[in-house]
């Protein structure tokens, strides 16, 4: 919604580190450590393939420490969300190794499109722009592609290479689920027996209804089903959403008609750049030469070429965003009541967010000055001046953040699907 | 329902003796019981005609033939009821249609087509339409029982009088009358709009006349000897779409159905059973909607009710809306353009979500495989997951044609000669200038004059011409025929230059010669609909490519309003508009809002999310052959469409002099109960089975509850009106305290509670 064009910046000469330090980060509590249990799920017959992706997606040995599955960072409890409130997670072989991104949910992932520098904007109106893609930038055309990433990488599930991760695969109790799916001669073929892992764990993931149970509360709303009626303040954020001059939300976190036939995503898949402060929690941001700028870091998008696309990160999805206590690509905001606070106040009150060295404010610290050009203008984070009005009232945020928390499936009940046929209201007369 | 009779018919009639001589009410009055003077008896000779009707078949046009009537049931209507009663004077007619009937009192006459009648045209039928009817049944001695009756058809009396000669011509107390009458869907259309208005027989005969543009002494004759072609075409497919009115009526008599003047009364009304007179009336007027001989539907793209309401930049569509009737919580069915596109004229998407071509079909489906090869030139084959050709579903095209009528899809700016399957495509040889607005324009001061722009590619696309996608519609006679061009757009004059003798703009002759449909969809180009496209030119000997002045930004929305505003003024110049005789509606409306207040849709639509509901499969419903119900699960992805995208902007105006004007309805309304509506408009439903509703156009509240079972995503529903189809009528009054849903956000903002009146924005008076 309402992009606007891309400001294209002049070329940069900045240092992009990609390897993860393997440093320990400052002390962050290692909140939960409740065993990642699938949820009880609706009855659906999942096909042979997504059953040996369930079974892979919660298999700790297909990882170097033996410590770690999917589900440790995917945690079902979480919305296929991070567990705990660590900025970044920790893997490798002796599960010491810090990541440089906050986790994303799994959730709601069915529609995204691969990503492209011109991608049809969702709404159907806006100027097409960079957008789709798994991962904070959008690197994983599939869920299948997104899924060899954890798996093999060093600081995650670490394993040395696909033939490891197959070779794990055949001595894991998965091995029997894999073979149904996929024939008795799956393992024959490494590269191809690979392959089949990440379909797997894609075909779990379109097809099981715990990916995208559609049941928060604002589906029950937007889907007009008992017990969507909002409270005063839920419907006076949902307004605050809505509104361009105030929240202005739904611009980039679009919720209405989507790319083939989706509906109320709250992404419409495009990227940002918005400069969240840098966060000295990750381990990489210690080197002052490091800086994470989302697709430019890319390595099909290299500079100076791309220098236009530094610093944008993806717009997620808002559904469950209340149970997430990490925000952002990463993860410096962890309240989602900062998060809005954040937004209201970046420009006006910068001083609330940025180091203050010498009595002046770093902002956007996180983003070289180059590329600062780079930013969204959109409200409001639209570059208004520091002192200034905010775009939201207390009352606005208080109100938004009610209705933010709409989102949030409603796990308890699985699916909240209930085929109770109820009394018309209010039947046409009939005129004969 | 705004039939009601505000006058009666028959005193009006009377009052307008002394001015049209002997009228059948003077006889009325003077064969009552009541009258001081003695009846005198009636021989009345003549015929009861019709027409034949042969649907269309594949690519075989439809044909309508004159026929007659053997075996109906004719009577002397002494009553006045429409029907044969016992003791009414009653007789058959003969191979050839023809009857003398003998009758102690002059009276109307009623010609019975009853189940065992037959046609000379072709095999036994129902009112024309060459269905087979049930054969054997025979009407008891001096009245027909409701079942076996096929349609009536009548002659008022004033009509007899008129034909007759003898010394009873002169009036009551004259001597024996002697008629010579022809009783024809036309003869019964006169006394109905008699009854219905209080016209006296001559006016309503000459609006009848004026109406088809046919001679007034040729509209009540035996269709078997009218002469000249036109008149005769005229009047034949006339006859044959009153005939199907009438039909409806007996069906509805033979039901039983509850009288509609009951039912006004009180909703609840399970009696009186309907009369025949009556039932000829609600047939013109099914769930409270008209009949109208032609709708044109303006077809705009992509603006939502707050973008367009009040704009700035769309004076003059906001005038027509005020001038007009407007609905003001109307909702798209999906997105992007090719599903709305589907949706409105067939009342569903079949899971359609992209504006991809009708080739598009899922890998291995020989069902739903292309039938019109060889592909036309600039259309490619095509395989996707979801099908785009859709076959054997109901569409308001088709069902047009097999009533014996007509579709016309006009677009701007097409390609001379090119198929309209095909996308559109650049033609450098055809070349305008760029539109100057001035600064006082609400545009301000944009447009280069010496830029000059060749014709774009993508000005016309199939995926914003509703007779695409639908294999029936492309296999048919018509199909080319009927999509047209249609002018005003920037190149217009590049075209005729280029390419002499192709005509630009053949819904300005059609106009004029009343060739138009009777539903017609207008397709401005991707300029002239507010959608946008690409459009360059250059100012030479430059050659940097310039963007045109008023294709896109907030310049596409004057540009799309001037544009309208041409569109309308274009039609109302034209005799389809000021002959009010004929009764006319141009619908201002868009393809689709934009969805982010939260309802997406509304009435019918699917309010599920994401690709499957848990457990549950969607589909079509379908009535299988042995009367069961069931889902149709062979769509795929069905349950990806109907999702809705939003509210937009929905204008009516009509040509009726007296019809309602300011009217605005603000319940709830959508793509689909619009497809309702326009079936009801042109009869090619029974609101009395719900089934005969075309796809989820048949999803009412009603139907809902019924079928809950196999409808998934209506379970649990929060506001199951806001759920349901309905017809655009305005019979539902909002409750209290009620907040429209998705209403403009622009104030006055949504309306809460009832509207200021129930008025129907689709009434003729």
């Amino acid at each position: 919604m309402r992009r606007r064009g891309i400001l294209v910046t002049i070329a940069l000469a900045i240092v992009v580190i990609g390897v993860a330090s393997g440093r320990r980060g400052r002390a962050e509590s290692m909140n939960g450590g409740r065993a990642a249990v699938p949820l009880r799920l609706p009855a659906v017959t999942l096909s042979p393939a997504a059953q040996a992706g369930r079974q892979i997606f919660f298999d700790k040995a297909l990882s170097a420490s033996g410590q770690m599955s999917c589900a440790t960072c995917h945690d079902p409890q979480h919305a296929y969300g991070p567990p705990n409130g660590l900025a970044v997670q920790r893997g490798g072989p002796t599960s010491s190794a810090s990541g440089t991104r906050a986790v994303p949910s799994l959730r709601y992932q069915e529609y995204t499109p691969p990503y492209a520098d011109l991608l049809d904007n969702p709404d159907g109106i806006s100027t097409p722009g960079p957008g789709g893609g798994l991962t904070w930038d959008g690197r994983a055309p599939t869920l299948a592609a997104q899924a060899r990433m954890p798996l093999l990488a060093a600081n995650e599930m670490a394993n040395r290479s696909a033939a490891d991760v197959v070779r794990k695969l055949q001595a894991s109790g998965c091995g029997d689920p894999f073979r149904r799916a996929f024939g008795p001669d799956v393992f024959h073929d490494t590269n191809e027996a690979f392959a089949k892992v990440l379909d797997a764990l894609q075909a779990f993931q379109l097809e099981d209804p715990s990916f995208h149970p559609y049941n928060s509360k604002y589906d029950r709303y937007a889907s007009n089903k008992i017990g969507g009626t909002f409270t005063p303040a839920e419907q006076r954020g949902f307004a605050v959403y809505n509104d361009p001059k105030r929240g202005n939300c739904f611009a980039c976190h679009y919720n209405g008609a989507g790319l083939h036939g989706s509906v109320r995503l709250f992404t419409d898949y495009t990227y940002a750049a918005i400069g969240v402060p840098r966060n000295m929690a990750i381990p990489a941001n210690r080197n002052p030469r490091y800086y994470d700028l989302g697709i430019c870091g890319r390595v099909d998008h290299p500079l100076p070429a791309n220098s236009r696309y530094c610093g944008m990160f993806k717009t997620p999805t808002l559904r469950n965003v209340a149970t997430r206590r990490v925000f952002f690509h990463n993860g410096a905001m962890k309240s989602l009541k900062d998060v809005i606070r954040f937004y209201n106040t970046r420009d006006t009150n910068p001083e609330l967010w940025y180091p203050i060295v010498n009595g002046v404010v770093q902002k956007l610290d996180d983003l070289p000055l180059p590329v600062r050009k780079n930013l969204d203008t959109q409200a409001p984070l639209d570059g208004r001046p520091r002192g200034s009005q905010p775009a939201m009232s207390d009352q606005d945020m208080a109100d938004l953040e009610a209705f933010l928390n709409t989102l949030t499936d409603d796990d308890g009940t699985a699916s909240g699907y209930s085929p109770t046929a109820p009394t018309p209201v209010s039947d046409t007369p009939v005129r004969r | 329902m705004r039939t009601r009779l505000h006058r009666s018919s028959r005193t009006v009639a009377g009052a307008c003796v002394i001015a049209a001589g002997v009228t059948g009410a003077a006889w009325l009055s003077a064969s009552s019981p009541n009258s001081q003077s003695h009846p005198v008896p009636m021989t009345a000779r003549g015929v009861v005609a019709g027409t034949f009707f042969t649907p269309p078949d594949g690519g075989t046009a439809s044909s309508t033939v004159p026929s007659y009537f053997q075996g109906a049931r004719v009577c002397a209507d002494l009553n006045d009821n429409g029907a044969c009663d016992p003791g009414e004077a009653s007789t058959a007619t003969d191979r050839n249609g023809r009857f003398v009937l003998h009758s102690q009192q002059p009276g109307p006459i009623v010609a019975e087509v009853l189940a065992s009648s037959t046609s000379s045209a072709g095999d036994t039928e129902d009112g024309n339409k060459g269905r087979k009817a049930e054969k054997g049944k025979k009407g008891g001695p001096g009245g027909s029982e409701p079942a076996d009756i096929v349609v009536a058809f009548r002659a008022s009396l004033d009509q007899i009088v008129e034909s007759a000669s003898g010394p009873g011509k002169k009036g009551p107390g004259d001597g024996p009358l002697s008629a010579d009458v022809v009783l024809s869907p036309l003869t019964t259309e006169v006394a109905r709009m008699m009854e219905a208005d209080g016209l006296p027989y001559p006016k309503a005969k000459s609006d009848l006349a004026t109406r088809l543009g046919v001679p007034v002494e040729k509209v009540l004759t035996d269709l078997n000897t009218v002469s000249g072609h036109a008149d005769q075409h005229a009047l034949l497919t006339e006859s044959n779409i009153l005939s199907d009115r009438f039909t409806l009526a007996a069906t509805m008599v033979r039901r039983h159905d509850v009288s509609p003047a009951a039912l006004a009364a009180n909703p609840a009304a399970t009696a009186p059973a309907i009369a025949m007179k009556e039932a000829q009336q609600a047939s013109m007027n099914l769930e409270g909607i008209p009949r109208y001989d032609h709708v044109f539907v303006i077809m705009l793209e992509n603006k939502a009710t707050a973008t367009i309401k009040n704009s700035p930049f769309a004076p003059k569509i906001n005038a027509y809306l005020n001038a007009g009737n407007q609905f003001t919580s109307y909702f798209a069915n999906g997105n992007p353009s090719e599903p709305n596109r589907m949706a409105v004229t067939a009342a569903d998407d079949f899971g359609v979500t992209d504006d991809n071509s009708y080739t598009c079909v899922p890998a291995g489906d020989s069902a739903d495989a292309v039938e019109d090869l060889p592909l036309p030139t600039g259309v490619s084959p095509c395989t996707q997951a979801t099908n785009h050709n859709i076959k054997n579903r109901s569409n308001l095209l088709t069902a047009l044609a097999g009533g014996g009528m007509t579709w016309r899809v006009y677009s701007e700016s097409m390609n001379p000669g090119r198929d309209p399957r095909a996308d559109g495509i650049a033609d450098p040889t055809v070349v305008a200038r760029d539109n100057v607005y001035l600064a006082s324009s609400p545009v301000g001061a944009i447009g280069n004059p010496s830029l000059l722009i060749p014709f774009a590619s993508s000005l016309y696309k199939p995926k914003h011409n509703e007779s695409v996608n639908f294999q029936n519609v492309r296999n048919s006679a018509e199909f080319l025929g009927a999509n047209r061009t249609m002018g005003g757009g920037q190149w217009d004059e590049a075209i005729k230059a280029a390419y002499p003798g192709w005509e630009v703009d053949q819904l300005g002759k059609d106009l004029w010669s009343g060739d138009v449909g009777q539903l017609n969809y207008l397709e401005p180009d991707q300029c002239d609909d507010m959608h946008s496209t690409t459009v360059q030119g250059t100012v030479p000997p430059a050659t940097t490519k310039i963007t045109a002045s008023d294709c896109g930004g907030s310049a596409i929305i004057f540009r799309g309003d001037n544009y309208t505003d041409y569109l309308i003024k274009k039609i109302q110049a034209s005799p389809v508009w000021t002959n009010t005789s004929k009764r006319t509606a141009i619908v201002i409306m868009y393809d689709e809002g934009t969805a982010t207040t939260g309802f997406n849709s509304c009435c019918g639509w699917n309010p599920s999310a994401g690709p499957s509901i848990a457990g549950k499969s969607l589909g079509v419903l379908v009535r299988n052959a042995e009367g069961s119900e069931s889902v149709d699960t062979s769509v795929a992805g069905y349950n990806q469409g109907n999702k809705g995208h939003g509210t937009s902007i929905f204008g009516l105006l009509t040509n009726q002099p007296f019809a309602p004007k300011g009217i605005v309805d603000s319940d709830a309304y959508s793509h689909i109960a619009f497809v309702r509506t326009l079936q009801d408009v042109f009869q090619l439903a029974d609101p009395g089975d719900d089934w005969s509703y075309m796809n989820r156009s048949k999803y009412t509240e009603r139907f809902i509850a019924a079928n809950l079972h196999l409808l998934p995503e209506y379970a649990n529903s929060g506001d199951t009106h806001f759920d349901a189809v309905r017809p655009m009528n305005h019979t539902f009054v909002i409750p209290g305290g009620y907040q429209q849903k998705s209403g403009f956000v622009t104030p006055p903002g949504p309306q809460v509670g009832p509207d200021g009146n129930q008025t129907n924005a689709w009434a003729i008076k």
